[in-house]
Parts: structure tokens; sequence; C-alpha cells
């Protein structure tokens, strides 16, 4: 049977049942993960995974049932099933679930590419992350684990609602990165490239690997790693600080990009993940920044890892403001949370890693809009600081205020020029204040990461998310908390 | 019967595998059914259940080695899966370091580790738990603002079968409960937190659970700012569970030791905790949760002495196949992941099923013996900061006290901790007598002589 008419049975089933809303996405996901670690092949592997899931609301409240099994009567089953859910949901409710107004379509959205990354011979791809890890390798004896990484995955996906949206999506990503680790003695460190967890990614086609240009980058891997066992500490006190984009993205993320979730911001995360100081009161009010800094979410950047045409409740991609000159202007929601806040629409943040899952408002690309410096000059306009690059560690509060991130390397600044390089670096902070003291933000190397592995919801899910962001500059930062 | 299925499904593409003329091949099928009622603001807001199921399928041409993994237990999309994971072997190049998937070894099913009744427990059941458990926490205070938390049921049963003969099953039930209670009392929240793991729903006791968490969480309003140092620190089984799931994660599995990323490297033979400290990695341990007799691979798991009194060793690390195939005279110790969740396996192997030894003191005792201190209900978002040293950071939550005298005197502002474990765990005066069920740990609390804090947090 036509996934259309699957999709239609599913709605008019539920309907019978007593849903007053339904909603069912059926899908499919392919995921080829390639490691090459030490010489080796360490994993080649590809992931196919399909199956759907429906999301009902009844006697005013939610019930969802998913299944792998995508046959009519499986299809039946679980939206009765969901329904049943629902029911028992509804014993224990406040008020009745109601939804901001729907944006319903029938549209068609495929990611653009250039090249197919699922059809590229596997050879070739290995051929590249072989002769990359083996140049890291081949640097030094004392670079111990040496590792490229490549990563595609495909989603196909129909979202059929009782609003009459009817949307076929096929989103595709790809990437990869670098990583060597240098060892001596019990001194172990490591270098990466674009970005740490495997690299960098991107909703584009082959391309985007090949732009990454990993054998290119595998030797100043392997010489970071190798230099940075000599390298001094890293100070403790406070200094200025300046961050290079691929950590810059995760401090987005993890002190904006998570904090102005509405669902976090209204509770309903507290048992996990938690909270969030940007409680709905300070909407407007809170100055959250300096005025350098404008955050959006936005999901129509092209090349973004969190682009897409329309999120898991058919509310089509759009961007919006978090953060404008510095005030704490909006949240990334969902159709539920928007009409709870009274906002007109949904941000369009709603995701679900699979068709098996539920989805959540998850981010989409979270960017700090560029600012009017260019990143050399930055570095040249600061007397004495730190300049931290490629996250290695991060810890943040379940309200997301205090937070402490780790670099795989850093150098001192000193006099507007780039000195020693520095081991271990860390710094610590409280979001708003650390944000409040940032006096630059650069321009001309902005750039979109992408970021695979943003945990989220019980049970966990793990989605694609983006960050655009150049470099930017801090005042008095507290670094150099490990001795 | 589920198993039987699995069995038979994994068997027969074994088959159809080797016709493909491969020199090995290995299939591990799953079936994971779950359910969850997810509860915020005390009513019910997530509810779900979700049928998962599919094989995992590696052959392996030579030393060249391919895996695929598809979501289906249909034949005709099997053999499909198949001939994709034999094209893949075909053009990657050999991985020198493969030496064989598992050869059979004996293994015995274990009892008493599913039950039907949490199996197939209905949402309607799970949303009267909830009930109580709101019911529960509000009766406790008019100040208790809000309950959260969940309750999910779980069935995970998988079956392996590879060519040289490994034929290994595993089946069973998992029911969990946690509760966040917030309260609120001019303008100040306190957060409170417990939860309960069992293999029966019927013993999750949401009364009991809802009880401990909002008495926390009424105790917490109105915390006091500490200024960040080194404190005695008194650690419940909860906080204790956390720390040892990380060392797990940087220091007794495999890959970070074989990487030379693992604590355990540079410290072979010495004792770098304290003697009261002994650890095992145990399946058949009772008291442990997950409990399952073979690994992902089909190999029985075996217990792995992590810590012996204090003292770390080569003994300490968990391998599977791929990692104990590149180490001179290893073999798996059974820790390759089950093919759950995205059935990639790329899961390092990693303990489990760790199981403290338990000391003898009880939580009131380690905190009468404590001058000034801190007692620590949970941590959240730790992470390693420099793996070969064990130090981890992250922050307390949902029930952070000061100890001044030997007394609980009150509530203070969730703190950072920065710390070594080989220095933080290195002195340890009192260990608790009490184990309690995590998910991957069964430990006791802890006292520690020192545990460095180096930042504070605004609530």
């Amino acid at each position: 049977m036509l996934l259309l008419e699957l999709g239609k049975k599913s709605l008019e089933e539920a309907a019978r049942e007593g849903a007053s809303y339904t909603d069912i996405r059926i899908g499919k996901i392919f995921d080829e993960n390639l490691t090459v670690k030490r010489g080796v092949p360490e994993r080649v592997t590809l992931l196919q995974k399909s199956g759907f899931g429906v999301r009902v609301i009844a006697k005013g409240a939610w019930g969802f049932a998913s299944s792998v099994d995508l046959t009519e009567k499986e299809v039946a089953e679980t939206t009765r099933r969901a329904v049943k859910i629902a029911l028992a949901s509804s014993r224990l409710k406040k008020k009745d679930v109601a939804l901001a107004p729907p944006t319903a379509r029938r549209d068609k959205y495929a990611t653009p590419l250039k090249k197919d990354p699922f059809k590229v011979p596997l050879d070739e791809k290995m051929d590249v992350l072989l002769q990359a890890e083996r140049t890291v390798a081949e640097h030094s004896d004392l670079i111990r684990t040496s590792s490229a990484f490549f990563r595609a995955m495909r989603e196909e996906k129909l979202f059929m609602d009782t609003d009459g949206s009817e949307i076929i999506q096929e989103i595709t990503w790809c990437g990869g990165g670098l990583l060597g680790i240098a060892v001596r003695n019990s001194e172990v460190q490591r270098r990466s490239y674009p970005s740490p967890f495997r690299g960098s990614f991107g909703t584009q086609g082959y391309e985007f690997f090949q732009s990454l240009d990993l054998p290119s980058h595998a030797k100043e891997v392997g010489q970071e790693a190798v230099d940075l066992l000599d390298a001094e500490k890293c100070p403790s006190g406070e200094t200025d600080l300046v961050i290079r984009g691929d950590q810059l993205a995760l401090q987005i993320h993890e002190s904006c990009g998570h904090p102005t979730e509405l669902d976090r911001a209204l509770g309903t995360e507290a048992d996990y993940a938690g909270t969030s100081f940007l409680t709905p009161e300070k909407l407007r009010k809170l100055r959250y920044g300096s005025d350098k800094v404008n955050i959006v979410a936005d999901a129509t950047v092209p090349g973004g890892l969190g682009t897409f045409g329309y999120d898991d409740e058919g509310t089509p991609a759009k961007q919006v403001y978090l953060v404008k000159k510095g005030l704490f202007v909006g949240y990334q929601t969902s159709r539920e949370t928007a009409h709870e806040l009274g906002f007109e629409k949904s941000s369009g943040g709603m995701r679900a890693d699979s068709p098996l899952a539920l989805p959540l408002i998850r981010m989409t690309n979270i960017n700090l809009l560029p600012g009017d410096w260019k990143s050399e000059e930055i570095i040249e306009e600061t007397k004495s600081g730190i300049l931290m690059v490629t996250n290695t560690s991060w810890s943040i509060d379940d309200k997301r205020l205090n937070f402490q991130f780790g670099t795989e390397i850093a150098w001192k600044i000193k006099n507007g020029s780039k000195e020693k390089m520095v081991r271990n670096p860390t710094y610590t902070g409280i979001t708003p204040e650390f944000w409040g003291s940032c006096d630059a933000v650069s321009e001309d190397d902005w750039m979109m990461w992408g970021t695979p592995n943003c945990g989220k919801g019980v049970p966990g899910q793990v989605m694609y998310v983006g960050h655009g962001c150049g470099t930017a500059r801090f005042k008095n930062v507290r670094t150099g908390l490990v001795g | 019967m589920v198993t039987e299925r699995l069995l038979n499904v994994a068997e027969k593409t074994v088959e159809l595998a080797v016709k493909e003329k491969v020199n090995q091949a290995q299939v591990a099928s799953f079936l994971w059914d779950s359910a969850l009622t997810r509860y915020a603001n005390s009513q019910i807001h997530q509810n779900l259940a979700s049928k998962a199921g599919g094989v995992a399928i590696k052959v392996v041409i030579g030393k060249k080695v391919g895996t695929l993994t598809v979501n289906t237990l249909e034949e005709g999309q099997i053999k499909e899966a198949i001939r994709q994971a034999v094209k893949i072997a075909e053009v990657i190049p050999p991985n020198k370091d493969f030496k064989s998937l598992p050869k059979p070894e004996k293994w015995t099913p274990m009892q008493g580790v599913f039950d039907e009744e949490t199996a197939t427990c209905s949402p309607d059941y799970r949303a009267e738990r909830v009930k109580e458990v709101i019911s529960t926490a509000h009766s406790k205070s008019p100040i208790v603002k809000a309950v959260a938390g969940s309750l999910s049921t779980d069935m995970l049963a998988f079956a392996v079968s590879n060519s040289l003969g490994v034929s290994a099953w595993a089946k069973i039930s998992l029911a969990s409960l946690n509760v966040t209670v917030i309260s609120q009392a001019n303008g100040s929240e306190g957060f409170g937190y417990a939860m309960q793991y069992s293999r029966h729903i019927k013993d999750i006791n949401p009364v009991l659970i809802a009880d401990k968490s909002a008495e926390k969480s009424i105790n917490s309003v109105k915390p006091t700012k500490l200024t960040p140092g080194e404190y005695e620190t008194v650690l419940s089984p909860l906080a204790v569970g956390t720390v040892f799931d990380y060392l797990g994660y940087i220091g007794f599995s495999a890959t970070p030791y074989q990487d030379g990323q693992s604590f355990v490297k540079y410290h072979l033979n010495e004792q770098v905790f304290d003697e009261k400290i002994s650890v095992r990695d145990d399946t058949r341990d009772k008291r442990t949760l997950i409990a399952v007799p073979v690994d992902g691979e089909g190999v029985p798991k075996k217990a792995v002495k992590l810590v012996d009194n204090g003292v770390v060793s080569e003994g300490s690390i968990c391998y599977d196949s791929l990692t104990s195939g590149r180490a001179k005279g290893k073999r798996s110790t059974g820790h390759a992941f089950p093919p759950i969740t995205s059935g990639f396996g790329q899961a390092r192997p990693m303990p489990i099923n760790m199981v403290a030894a338990p000391g003898d003191a009880t939580t009131e005792e380690m905190i009468k013996e404590t001058r000034h201190g801190i007692f620590v209900t949970r941590f959240h978002y730790v992470n390693p900061v420099e793996p070969t040293k064990a130090i981890l950071t992250g922050l307390t939550r949902d029930g952070t006290f000061l100890i001044k005298k030997g007394e609980i005197v009150g509530p203070i502002v969730n703190m950072r901790f920065t710390d070594s474990m080989l220095s933080a765990l290195k002195d340890v005066p009192m260990m608790g007598k009490e184990l309690e069920q995590g998910e991957t740990t069964t430990v006791p609390a802890i006292k520690l002589k020192k545990l460095r804090f180096t930042g504070v947090t605004q609530y």
C-alpha cells in the first residue's frame, strides 16, 4: 500500500477511536559510518532504519505509539494504541492540550546536493580517510592513536496530520574529521580537525566532505598534538578570552541553544536535562548579553546541519531571533508551547531523531550573527589574553547558568600577537555575565559548524544541529581551573 | 517465544550469508518493546510506546569486515541486507587487527530476569502509579509546586548466531521510576530527586520514591552560598554511581586503554583508590539490573575485577572481540554492546554491571562524622576534563546540603566540582553498608575526605 494511503488510514482510524488531532510520520533513515583508526578500517557500517510514529490528542491529552513494522494491520493497531495511551494520559491532565494554528501545506523538500554521498564508491571514501589518517600517524612516533571519520545520513519522511498537512522531505547530510592523540609517559594531548566529535557536518552533498580536505590538514593535526606535550599549562586567573568558532559553537549550543528551548523553560524537561534560567517573565526584559550579541534559531541557512524544509509538526523552516542586541527576545517552540505563551505560530523547532521517536523541541541552527570585526583584528587589539580553540570538555548546570569548558589547544595573546601555545585550557563563567562581557564578534571567519550528537529527552534522542559563528572576545573570564 | 523467533532469524540469516561465499558471518537479531509515561508540572505530558527490532549483520571476507543493521525481521529485506553487507566487505581494505569472530563458549541462560507483567504493563497502570507519585509529593507540603519524572517499562530480547557456532540469547524486562520534586517558597526554589530500578514493575514503590524526593525538595528551599574550596563530602549512591559510570567509560574500557587515554594504563597494580574500594563488573550478581548472560557478539559475560581493594590492573579492562584481537594474549571479556538502539555496535566495550563491595557505615553515621562538609544527592552533566588523570567536572543537583559538626544544617546553592578521582577516591574514611541499585551500578554512599569544588551556581 502506498505510504500516503497508509497515512490516511491512520488518521481516519484515530478519528474513529476518538482522537481530536492526529499526525503520522513515516520514514526511512540511511546512516553510513566509516572510521579508519591506526591504519585499519575499524568501522564500516550502514544502518537502515524505517518505521512510523503516530501522535494523537484524545480527551485533551497526548498519546504516541510507533513501530518498525510498516503494514496496514500494524499501522491500524499502533494508531489504536496511541489513542489508548492518550486516554490514559487524560487521567492526569490539568487542562486540555491546545495547539497554535497550523500551517497546513502539501509540499516537498529535498536538501540541495551536488554529489550524492551515498553514490560515491566506498573505496573512494576509504582512500581519503586512510591517506589522511596515515599522515597524522606518520608525523611522529609519539602519535599513539590517529583516526579519520566519514558519516553520511539521509532521512526520507512523510508527515501527515488532520489539519491537512502532507509533506514529503528528503534530508541529506555528510561530513567527517580527523583526530590525533599524542602520548609521552602519562601526558596525553589530542588535536582534531575541523572540530571535535568526529568532525563537522552539513546538509550538503559529498562536496561538503571534499571541501574539508582532510589530507591537507592531517600534518597540522599531528604536529599540534605533539607540540602540546611540551606546552606550558594554561594560566589560572582572569583574562580576556578569544574563542574561535569550533569552541564558540558549543558555547552557543549549551548556554543559548538549550536554555531558549521553551519546553525546558516551562518545566517539562525538569526530570532529566533540567529547566532554564530564561523563564517566560524574563522575555523581552532580561539582558542576556552585550549589544554585540545577536542570536537566531534559523532552519533556513543553506548547508546548516539543522536546515530542513519543515519540522516534524509540519511547521515551515524559519528564522527567529532569540537574542537581539543583547536582549532576550525569543524562544524555540512547538505548536503546543507557542500556544501556551500566546505566540501566533510555532518557531518550527519540533524534531524527532527517528520515525519511532516522539518529536521534541530541538535546536535547528542556532547562530551568533556576524559582527563587524575581522578575526585577526580581535587578536591584534587584545593586549593580554588567551585564544582558545576546539572543544574537548563541557559541562553546564541544569538551568544553563554555570558552565565550564575545556579546549584542545590555546595560545597566549600578548600585545596583539598570538604567542606561546598552552595545554589543557579551561574557562568557566555564568551565562548572562559571560555574554554580557562580549565586546567583539568577527565577520570574516563566520561559518556553519555541524554537530550530530545533541542529546535530549526521555527516552534519549540524538539530534543533528548546526551553529553559525566566527570568533568572539569576552572580557575578564576565569581560566585555568585544572592544575 | 520471542527468543526462539529471534534465534531462528539469526541462524537463518547466518546460513544465507554463508551461501554468499563469505568466510565468516555473525547476526544479532533484537526486539525492544518500550513504554514510558512522562510527567511534568504534575501532569502527564508525554506518554508513549514503541516497538523496535531488527538484525545487525557482520560479514567477513578474509580480513575485510562489513556491517549492516536493518530494522526488520522480514526475510526478503534481510536477504537484500546480506547482499549489501557483502558488497561493503568486498570493497573496503582489510582490517589487520581483526582476528576472528568469537568461537562458541559455554553459557547458561539467566533465570528470573524477565517478568511478563512488566513487559506487558498497560498505560493505565502506569498512569495510576504516576497519580500516586504526584499526590504523595503534593501531600507532603503546600510548598511543593511541581512534580516531574517518568515511569518506564521495557522488554529487551536479542539473539546472536555466527558461522563458527555461536548461538546465544538474552531476554530481560526493566522498569524504572524517577521523581523530581520542585518546591517554592518566598521566591526560592528547592529541588529533590529519587529513583528506583527493578526488573519487576510491581516492585516499584511510587509512594516511597515520591516521599524521598519531596522531602529533599522541601528541605532544599532557600539555599545559602558556600565558598568554593575543598570539603569533606558525603556522596549519595546516586552520585557515586555517576562517578563510577564515568570511570568505566574513561578508564575500564579497552578502547581508551589502548588509545593511551585511560588512567588505568599509567597506574597498573598501584593502589590508586582507597583500599576500602572494590568494584566488580558481574552480570550474574543478583544485585545488578541489566542481567544478560551474553554480550552483543554472543560471548558469555565474564566477571571483571575493576578495582580490588583500591588497586587497578590489566585485569580491570573490559574487552570485546575487536579490542581483544588487537591486544596480545587477551580474550573478549564479553563486553560488546547488545545490538539495541542505533544497532551500530559503536559503543566502546565497558562495564554495565558494576557492583561495589559495601562498607559498614550508614549515611547518618557519615554525616555525624563530618565536621564541615557537603552532602550531594546527585551530580549533573559530569564530563571528563583530563581522562588520564581521571579529572572530572560536574555540578551538584536536586538536594545539596551543608554539614556542620555532624549535622545537616541547611541547603546550599549548587556547586561545581573539578577534581581528579584518583585524589578524591584515594581517601575514603567511610563506605556505606547499604547498596543501591542503579541502571549500571550498584553502589553504596561514600564519604570522601575531600572533594575540590571550583565554582558555585545561582540556585
